[in-house]
């Protein structure tokens, strides 16, 4: 039984390394006369036994012992154990390439193996709230789509994290998919840890808001735009910003009053705290009708969402 | 025993210094290839450094320096036998190719009658089975009975070729027996010699057999080095089993002329190093004695079998005097080669395990093989109580 292993280990090695190929073609040629009910001629379980076990006597005869009886019983143990993880890690791929999450459309958040080591899909704080979550509202923060509408999704971004702005065009393509149907708030969440001066982009989307609800989305869309130039939060932002102000035709002294009094920081902390209180850990954190996407997902697992509540809503 | 110093001679076999992933190595598997003193790597060495030529044909000072090497090797190896004369020491690859040679360069007809026991090594019975392949009548004996013997033999007995000691068990033939019974029906007889050669004296003039083979490789020569021993009117009597270089003297487009004994059966340009090696091991065995060397293995063996005698089943009888330097064991509710790999990844204990290429023999009695230790000169009573150790181990734990 051990042969399937070892012809699937050596046969892995054997891609890297010449070496592990006449390991490889008698541990296939084992497995096949294995599935025909045959003996494996070149005795390859029993030496893959017998090493095993001569390096355990070593150690402990004791666990030696064990190993030896029940050998088989082991083997067959791992080959299940093997095809088992085979099929899960299947499955989660499967989910992770349709729905954007390791666990389906049952999504219950919780940790996926490609997030974590395909790096850091968010932006994620060094410290995790552990107090009472509270789910967030859009307060008073700017927001597209009808207040009313059936479902509304509560982005918490920063201005300066790429996983913010990757996640940008599938929110655009939301908005226009189900215009009318969703209502959209982007809050702020600077995460001055990671990006610097991530707070200075979001005074100026304040700042700009103050001349209107259009002002601020161009500037919200420029920041995404030019986060390089802006400096990606780690460079000071200030004459990008000033630029990027003056371009989307701002009255500059109004900006340049509203920046240098800092009136919005207050209102950005804000946002924050209740973001923390929200159990946001990282941005961008989407809040669609209380369920929660972390990081930039493909479109479908927005859909997902957004349709069930829908049904939810009989719209 | 006089003269007799394990620890000196284990001083000539540089991989006994060495340590094996922090640990000694203890080298059980004699039987199948054995170690080799400095002696004969220096030899072999001398030949690459010194004159590397061509022997029998090149008349400048290398050449006849090759020739010289040779012609002494060839003596050395006449007196390890004793044989009457050089022309009676033919050099081959190894003990398979010199059964082959005599096997196949016999002649034999259609009718004719071989003999062998039934505990053969594949190297003498594959020859025999493919001669049966062309109409030669393969009969064999319960190995060790004279009287089973003198009843398979017949008048068309042509070749009687028989295992000396066995490789899987240690247990000897009665070769005299069997020579002086075949020579009186007129059959000539083979020795398979490759486990005796290297353990016991051998006298192929008291032997008296017709053909003795043997290797190099288990007698502390180099690998690919092999002997056959045999009368001269025996050996005019083979067919080469090959032709060409050095076996001729003159040719023309449609003739040859053999040349004689036993250049021509030494086909092609020969391993010159190899000889000279192989017959620096016959000197430092025979200095160290053969008798020595047979009484040493035999300590060995006795010790490993009055501690494991009753914890093992041993193969062969359980007198491990009957066995000569071969301890060929099973144990229950394991396979030879769990036992040989398991000893070899606790304790660096190194020995052979599965059918020995006696395969015949095991089907025949319905077993997958055995684990076997064979002991030589250089192993030790330490080796043999930590093999001991290691076996009650195994038997304790895993059994």
């Amino acid at each position: 039984m051990i042969c399937i292993i070892a012809a699937i280990v050596f046969g892995v090695l054997a891609i890297f390394s010449a070496s592990f190929r006449p390991l490889a073609k008698e541990a296939f040629d084992c497995t096949f006369r294995l599935v025909t009910f045959r003996k494996c001629k070149t005795n390859l379980d029993d030496r893959i036994k017998g090493k095993i076990v001569g390096k355990l006597m070593k150690k402990s005869p004791l666990t030696a012992g064990l190993v030896f009886k029940y050998f088989n019983v082991l083997s067959v143990i791992f080959v299940i154990l093997f095809f088992a993880s085979l099929a899960y890690t299947g499955y989660s791929t499967y989910n992770y390439i349709q729905y954007g999450n390791c666990y389906g459309p049952e999504d219950t958040g919780g940790f996926c193996i490609f997030n974590a080591l395909e790096g850091e899909h968010f932006s994620e704080l060094q410290k995790v709230y552990d107090g009472e979550i509270i789910p967030p509202d859009v307060d008073d923060d700017p927001g597209i789509g009808p207040e009313d509408a059936p479902v509304t999704i509560i982005e918490f971004g920063c201005y300066s994290c790429p996983y913010t702005r990757d996640a940008q065009p599938v929110v655009n393509e939301i908005l226009e998919q189900y215009e009318g149907k969703i209502r959209y708030v982007f809050r702020d969440f600077p995460i001055e840890q990671l990006h610097g001066s991530a707070s200075v982009h979001s005074e100026a989307a304040n700042c700009a808001l103050e001349q209107g609800q259009d002002k601020f989305w161009e500037m919200h869309e420029k920041i995404f735009d030019e986060q390089e130039a802006c400096g990606g939060g780690n460079v000071h932002p200030d004459d990008h910003i000033v630029d990027a102000a003056q371009r989307i035709g701002l009255n500059m002294l109004l900006f340049h009053q509203c920046m240098n009094s800092h009136k919005y920081m207050e209102e950005i902390e804000k946002d924050f705290d209740e973001g923390i209180k929200a159990g946001v850990s990282g941005t961008p954190t989407f809040f669609i009708n209380g369920r929660t996407i972390i990081g930039p997902k493909p479109i479908k697992a927005f859909q997902k969402i957004i349709d069930e509540e829908l049904e939810i809503a009989e719209v | 025993m006089m003269g007799f110093n394990v620890e000196k001679i284990r001083n000539d076999f540089s991989v006994l210094q060495k340590n094996l992933k922090g640990k000694p190595i203890i080298y059980f598997d004699n039987a199948c290839q054995s170690l080799r003193p400095n002696q004969v790597i220096d030899k072999i060495l001398q030949y690459y450094k010194e004159f590397p030529s061509c022997g029998e044909r090149s008349l400048h000072k290398l050449g006849k320096q090759v020739d010289k090497e040779i012609d002494e090797s060839r003596k050395t190896i006449r007196k390890f036998f004793n044989a009457k004369s050089n022309k009676e020491i033919i050099f081959t690859k190894n003990t398979t190719e010199a059964l082959n040679l005599v096997i196949n360069g016999l002649g034999m007809k259609q009718g004719d009658t071989v003999i062998s026991s039934d505990k053969e090594h594949n190297s003498n019975l594959l020859p025999l089975q493919f001669l049966s392949k062309r109409g030669i009548n393969h009969k064999w004996f319960e190995f060790g009975n004279i009287d089973d013997f003198q009843e398979k033999l017949d008048k068309n007995t042509k070749l009687v070729s028989v295992v000396h000691v066995s490789n899987m068990d240690g247990t000897v033939n009665p070769v005299k027996e069997i020579i002086k019974i075949a020579h009186d029906n007129g059959s000539l007889v083979l020795l398979d010699g490759a486990q005796s050669a290297p353990h016991k004296e051998i006298n192929v003039k008291k032997l008296d057999c017709d053909f003795f083979a043997a290797s190099g490789h288990k007698m502390l020569g180099p690998s690919g080095t092999g002997v056959l021993v045999g009368k001269e009117k025996a050996l005019e009597q083979l067919n080469p089993l090959i032709v060409g270089g050095s076996t001729v003297d003159e040719t023309t487009y449609t003739t040859y002329n053999f040349e004689e004994l036993p250049m021509k059966l030494e086909a092609g340009l020969q391993n010159y190093a190899g000889i000279m090696g192989l017959g620096e091991a016959a000197r430092y065995l025979s200095k160290t004695g053969l008798k020595n060397i047979e009484k040493h293995e035999q300590k060995l063996n006795t010790l490993a079998t009055e501690a494991l005698k009753d914890k093992v089943e041993i193969l062969g009888p359980v007198d491990a005097e009957k066995r000569s330097g071969i301890f060929s064991f099973n144990i229950k509710k394991m396979t030879p080669h769990d036992i040989a790999m398991i000893l070899d990844q606790s304790a660096n204990i190194m020995m052979r395990s599965g059918a020995h290429c006696d395969h015949s023999w095991f089907n025949a009695h319905g077993m997958n093989g055995s684990a076997r230790a064979s002991f030589y000169l250089y192993n030790t009573e330490e080796e043999v109580n930590k093999f001991i150790e290691e076996i009650n181990k195994i038997k304790k734990h895993l059994t």
